[in-house]
């Protein structure tokens, strides 16, 4: 199949320059965040450029089949993801822990982020029937894709990765308030919402979970800790005040102050370099990002296109905000990294991926 | 738009996102702009470490730029407890590397618990190599732990003139809270003792800053500037070390103090308590095992005997009522008392040191043999009134002066001071006792030295001084010590003769009492002193005091000297010679005096 230069013509060329955007100054960050004063390792350059190579090439993929074809394939790729998660967890216990991470040939994948994208399609293809016919879902409607949801959210909670697993969680719930919900339903849901925390709390969450939502609550709970981390983090976006520190002149992850600076806390080395007109400026570009992405979304052929551009639009803007609020000591700390920002060439493919998508909803939008 | 969407859900959408970006950048404009300064100086504090650069103290240098005193470098170990990851870790890991006491480290980091925590906490000072290495091998277990080579005093004569220049220590709490110590912090170390005290505001430095940017764990990163620290002003002293060394000999394994000075001046040559301790042992901080073992020691290694010792002066105090006598006319050089080997005194009896007694003495004889019943017969007729106001006039009882810490007073008794204290009459039997320095009478080896020097140069005496001059790092002198006049009595030229020749006759006629401590060459004028330690009446021997006071030459003297051995025996005999020995060094006279059969006694 050759690319049709219509098509091609109907590529959302801003988003594409939006993303590039983004992922520019993801890189540019990246530099700082991971070099000392004297001497940087290019080592995680180089390795978050292949990663967008493969990522570009995963979109080329994308784009060249419909994803109305695609979703045909979204049970394989689902169970395919639900398969690589508990392979992740046995080989993990196997080695006396658990783990995100699954090593192929070298190359370390998390499939956990590949999930994200995955449940959208897969989720997507059950409800946009519904859809097309308005047809707000009931509880027995919402019972299915609830299940699908929480095997790999529990799954991935289990792994653990706290972040990952909320995201989907979250993701789900919205594409079926975008699906509509009857009321009752989010009657039933609200009392399950109310519930829950507790359950989680009690159940799932591991000492050192807790430990971050407590010390959320109040950062001096733990001073040596998470508290230590999550005040450096502000003192490392507050002292960036307005202009910033300049680039590579941030000394707060320079000098190793926040941990895990060029992945779950990458915004606090922007804000410290750049400032707040630099952050500002940051935020616009997300914005204006998920934007576009949600006019795909509005502006799909049709209802199943519509429902994975929401899902997919969800997972990024939830993953930027929460991110965000993290660091800025507005949400506790989980593991979820900035999308476009992060080093970590699972979330940049999966990203990309999700891209792809959204690119190939856009460009088929006339298409019948 | 060909499909039904709902456009309301995307209206929640944006809303969503336009509330998105009102919270991001309400919190942000809070974070970056209104509490940007304090975040921006938050961080600084997290980078920048304020590390003190220590500056070396001023070098203590003898009268001819010998070194007494002068600082090595050390390795000093600290704590810095902000970056201290887990407390026990760090804590209990030192304890057991280095096999430090663990409530000790806990003691340490209280003290300083005032400071920020990125005051860096000195917790064992001058850390040998062994323990070096060990720290630095386990330098990643031990977060928080650091090595800094400082500069550490170093006394090179260790014992030698210990209670002269006494030591310096850190800090204690106590001494934190005084006011006029502002400007130290905990672990700073500050003059404890001895001239070190005395002149810790010349020999202190001003302690330079170095900045340096540290990373989270404590590691320095690089240096971002150094202010240099200023060394402490130098001292150069009086003290001659050649005549020190040879009193410090003839004290070995003895007890007592020495001082021996010029009386032009008051400028001390040297001066010596025994036993010593080793100032060494106190600046790398002494070990409680050390410090008791010299607390222990009944011979009060700490105590300079020299200016705190209070000893009753024996026979060497009969040159006041001498002195006095002669001055009022009461005795002159013809008057003479029969001395027949004691004396009477209401229903009691004195005795004079010579059993069968002098015969007939004169002031000269008296002086000249320690002859105790003409003394005897002089007290009574001065009366302790009169002897105290001599005392007084040439300074014997307050202190004189000298430039050491704790110098004591002296004790010279007046019948007022006896109303005054025992709510008693003074009995004149009392006064028998004080003519010949016992009783009441208590004075310490540098009053004795100014008595020695009141005589030496006629009625005039000046303030030990035993540093001569203060000069700055750069070699310019700062200050020096003019001689300061502490006593000027104008007594008759024959008077001062009378006692002149007597004192000279001590040494050099036969049968003086301290005849076989002659010098060739040179005349040494001098008193003997042997005085009960224990009461008068009651005969009970705990060990005389030995007492030697000299000067030299005998016409015209540039040397006083007082020699004190505790419990020594008889000052002709222990004494004397070592008076002896200080003379020959000083005017190198040192041919051996001839033996001679003696009278060496009082």
């Amino acid at each position: 199949m050759r690319i049709d230069k219509r098509r091609l013509y109907h590529l959302d060329w801003i988003l594409i320059c939006n993303g590039l955007a983004l992922f520019a100054i993801g890189i540019l960050n990246l530099v700082s965040a991971t070099s000392s004063f004297y001497s940087g390792s290019y080592n995680f350059i180089v390795k978050q450029l292949v990663a967008f190579t493969i990522g570009v090439i995963m979109i080329l993929v994308i784009l060249h089949f419909d994803y109305r074809v695609i979703i045909n394939q979204s049970k394989w790729l689902y169970w395919a993801a639900i398969a690589l998660i508990v392979l992740v967890i046995i080989i993990g216990m196997a080695a006396g822990g658990a783990r995100r991470w699954i090593s192929i040939a070298g190359i370390s994948l998390q499939p956990s982020e590949f999930m994200k994208p995955v449940l959208v399609l897969f989720l997507a293809n059950m409800l946009y029937q519904k859809k097309r016919e308005s047809v707000s879902l009931g509880l027995k409607d919402i019972a299915a894709p609830m299940l699908w949801t929480l095997i790999p959210f529990f799954l991935i909670v289990k792994q653990p990765d706290l972040g990952t697993g909320i995201i989907i969680l979250l993701t789900s719930l919205a594409m079926l308030w975008f699906v509509g919900l009857k009321k009752s339903t989010y009657a039933i849901l609200g009392v399950v919402g109310a519930v829950a925390p507790f359950i989680v709390w009690r159940y799932l969450m591991k000492p050192y979970q807790k430990m971050r939502v407590l010390s959320f609550i109040n950062i001096d709970a733990d001073p040596a800790g998470f508290g230590y981390h999550a005040k450096q983090a502000l003192i490392a976006i507050g002292s960036g005040k307005f202009f910033g520190k300049g680039y590579m002149a941030g000394t707060q992850h320079k000098l190793q102050f926040i941990p895990e600076h060029h992945t779950d806390f990458i915004f606090t080395v922007f804000g410290e370099e750049w400032g707040f007109v630099g952050s500002i400026v940051f935020f616009i570009l997300f914005l204006t990002f998920i934007y576009r992405c949600l006019k795909i979304s509005l502006n799909a052929h049709d209802e199943l296109g519509s429902i994975i551009a929401f899902g997919v639009t969800t997972i990024i803007y939830l993953q930027f905000t929460i991110n965000v609020l993290m660091a800025i000591h507005l949400a506790p700390v989980v593991g979820i990294p900035l999308p476009f920002i992060s080093y970590g060439g699972s979330s940049l493919m999966s990203v990309l991926a999700s891209v792809g998508l959204l690119l190939n909803i856009n460009m088929r939008r006339y298409m019948f | 738009m060909e499909y039904k969407v709902i456009p309301w859900k995307f209206k929640w959408c944006r809303l969503i996102l336009i509330v998105t970006m009102v919270v991001l950048s309400l919190r942000l404009w809070d974070l970056q702009v209104m509490r940007g300064g304090e975040m921006r100086r938050l961080s600084e504090q997290n980078r920048i470490r304020v590390k003190k650069v220590i500056a070396p103290r001023g070098v203590i240098f003898d009268k001819s730029g010998r070194v007494l005193a002068d600082t090595r470098p050390s390795f000093n170990l600290y704590i810095t407890p902000e970056d201290i990851k887990d407390f026990s870790q760090t804590v209990d890991g030192l304890a057991k590397l280095l096999n430090i006491d663990r409530e000790d480290i806990l003691e340490k980091l209280k003290m300083a618990s005032g400071f920020p925590p990125s005051f860096p906490v000195k917790i064992k000072p001058d850390v040998t190599k062994d323990e070096l290495a060990k720290v630095e091998a386990h330098r990643v277990y031990i977060p928080g732990v650091s090595i800094q080579i400082e500069p550490k005093r170093n006394y090179p004569y260790g014992k030698m003139m210990a209670h002269m220049l006494g030591y310096v220590s850190e800090i204690s709490s106590e001494e934190l809270k005084i006011k006029e110590n502002k400007s130290y912090s905990p672990g700073d170390y500050i003059g404890k003792y001895g001239l070190e005290k005395t002149y810790e505001g010349y020999l202190r430095g001003v302690d330079g800053e170095k900045r340096v940017e540290v990373d989270a764990m404590g590691r320095e990163v690089r240096t971002l500037d150094v202010i240099d620290s200023i060394p402490g002003n130098s001292l150069y002293l009086n003290v001659n070390l050649d005549v020190q060394q040879v009193v410090e000999n003839a004290l070995e394994n003895k007890k007592g103090g020495i001082i021996v000075l010029d009386p032009k001046t008051g400028a001390v040559i040297a001066l010596v308590s025994r036993p010593a301790f080793d100032p060494n042992k106190f600046t790398s901080g002494i070990s409680k095992q050390d410090l008791k073992a010299i607390n222990a020691d009944p011979g009060k290694p700490l105590m300079n005997k020299a200016i705190q010792g209070g000893y009753p002066p024996g026979s060497t105090f009969k040159m006041v009522p001498a002195l006095k006598a002669l001055d009022l006319g009461i005795v002159n050089d013809k008057t003479g008392f029969s001395c027949r080997g004691s004396f009477s005194f209401g229903n009691h009896s004195f005795a004079c040191w010579k059993k069968g007694g002098h015969g007939s003495v004169s002031v000269h004889k008296a002086i000249v043999q320690s002859c105790d019943v003409y003394f005897y017969n002089v007290g009574l007729k001065l009366g302790v009134d009169r002897i105290h106001e001599m005392c007084e006039a040439i300074g014997l009882g307050p202190k004189t002066g000298i430039d050491l810490p704790g110098e004591i007073r002296g004790l010279v008794p007046s019948t007022e001071w006896k109303r005054k204290t025992y709510k008693q009459p003074w009995y004149e039997g009392e006064t028998v006792s004080v003519a010949i320095g016992q009783g009441a009478v208590w004075l310490t080896p540098i009053h004795l030295v100014q008595l020695s020097a009141f005589i030496a140069n006629e009625g005039v005496t000046f303030k030990p001084q035993i540093v001569n001059r203060v000069v700055s790092p750069e070699g310019k002198t700062v200050k020096t010590f003019e001689p300061v006049m502490k006593a000027n009595v104008k007594m008759k030229k024959d008077t001062f003769a009378r006692v002149r020749e007597g004192m000279k006759g001590v040494v050099n006629e036969p049968g003086g009492t301290a005849y076989s401590s002659r010098v060739q060459n040179i005349n040494m004028s001098g008193k003997t002193g042997t005085a009960q330690a224990g009461s008068l009446e009651k005969g009970k021997h705990l060990g005389d005091h030995a007492w030697f006071i000299a000067y030299a030459p005998a016409e015209d003297p540039t040397v006083a000297i007082s020699v004190l051995v505790e419990k020594g025996g008889h000052g002709g005999s222990e004494s004397a010679p070592i008076a002896k020995a200080i003379t020959q060094t000083i005017f190198k006279a040192n041919t051996g005096a001839k033996e001679a059969q003696t009278n060496e006694n009082r």
